[in-house]
């Protein structure tokens, strides 16, 4: 049973939001960006463009549990940028996807 | 394809409305695109990560303030008496399933007719009617079911007489 407090990072929880979610972490890991931004970036890095549908069904998640957040802004493009526990997330599954990459190359090379 | 935005929960329209629909801006209408934002309504009405305190701070009471004042504003606020959950459940599954099947009817008209004055009148229609279905829902909530479906099948099919004729006038002017 989780602590109270205790924080969770697990993307998994995200259900079919969770590709979405860590793409969209991934894009703001080094600058904050709107939604347009992001659906370009994504684009770009992922070759997937995801639906304005989507891509809010997944901020809001990331919102609601303290992944990012959004700045101040006058124009109505809403840029949003990573939090501390957003980056933490994003590192935990970058590891975890790096070690299950890791071990399917060295199971590839040994065959 | 704005208008599909009007299936979204309130809450979820106050707090991301704007910057969606500049997103929306930037899209190519599509059916794909339908499909997307007819999915993602459903799935912020089923699984609401906005809540409504959170886009509507007016109606936030503070603690030691006067409460009764703000039940008798939500009260008498527009959207008449307030739904039970199940009913918000039922109204808004109401309206995605209309709003679908009036998007589809649209795609297809648009594929036989064009951009015709009747085909017109059906997104102007369904415009107008989803939008506003949950406040009906409110009024209509003591009638029963087939009570409920004969209303607004009659109040849709008047608003789009009413909608094809404007659209007809406009063609003639």
């Amino acid at each position: 049973m989780m602590r109270k407090n205790e924080e969770n990072t697990d993307l998994a929880e995200f259900g079919q939001f969770s590709e979405p979610a860590l793409l969209i972490l991934v894009s703001l890991a080094d600058e904050p960006r709107h939604g347009y931004s992001m659906t370009e970036d994504i684009e770009v890095v992922a070759g997937v463009r995801l639906g304005p549908g989507t891509l809010y069904g997944a901020l809001a998640r990331l919102e609601a549990r303290g992944f990012i957040e959004p700045l101040k802004s006058d124009d109505r493009r809403n840029p949003y940028r990573l939090t501390a526990l957003g980056e933490r997330a994003l590192r935990a599954r970058l590891n975890s996807m790096m070690a299950v990459a890791q071990t399917g190359r060295r199971r590839l090379a040994s065959a | 394809m704005k208008w599909l935005v009007w299936l979204y929960p309130g809450s979820w329209r106050a707090r991301y409305g704007d910057e969606f629909a500049a997103v929306l801006d930037s899209q190519r209408a599509s059916v794909g695109l339908v499909l997307d934002l007819i999915g993602g309504a459903i799935d912020a009405h089923l699984h609401p990560q906005v809540l409504p305190s959170q886009s509507n701070q007016f109606m936030k009471p503070n603690q030691g303030e006067d409460t009764m004042t703000v039940a008798m504003l939500e009260r008498c606020a527009a959207g008449g008496p307030k739904l039970s959950p199940g009913e918000r459940r039922f109204a808004s599954t109401l309206g995605i399933l209309i709003a679908l099947a009036m998007a589809s009817l649209y795609l297809v008209l648009t594929k036989i007719f064009r951009q015709g004055p009747a085909v017109q009148a059906v997104i102007y229609a369904s415009v107008l009617f989803t939008s506003s279905i949950r406040v009906q829902m409110s009024y209509l909530r003591n009638r029963s079911r087939t009570a409920q479906v004969l209303i607004l099948g009659a109040e849709l099919a008047v608003i789009y007489l009413f909608m094809l004729g404007a659209c007809l006038i406009a063609t003639k002017l």
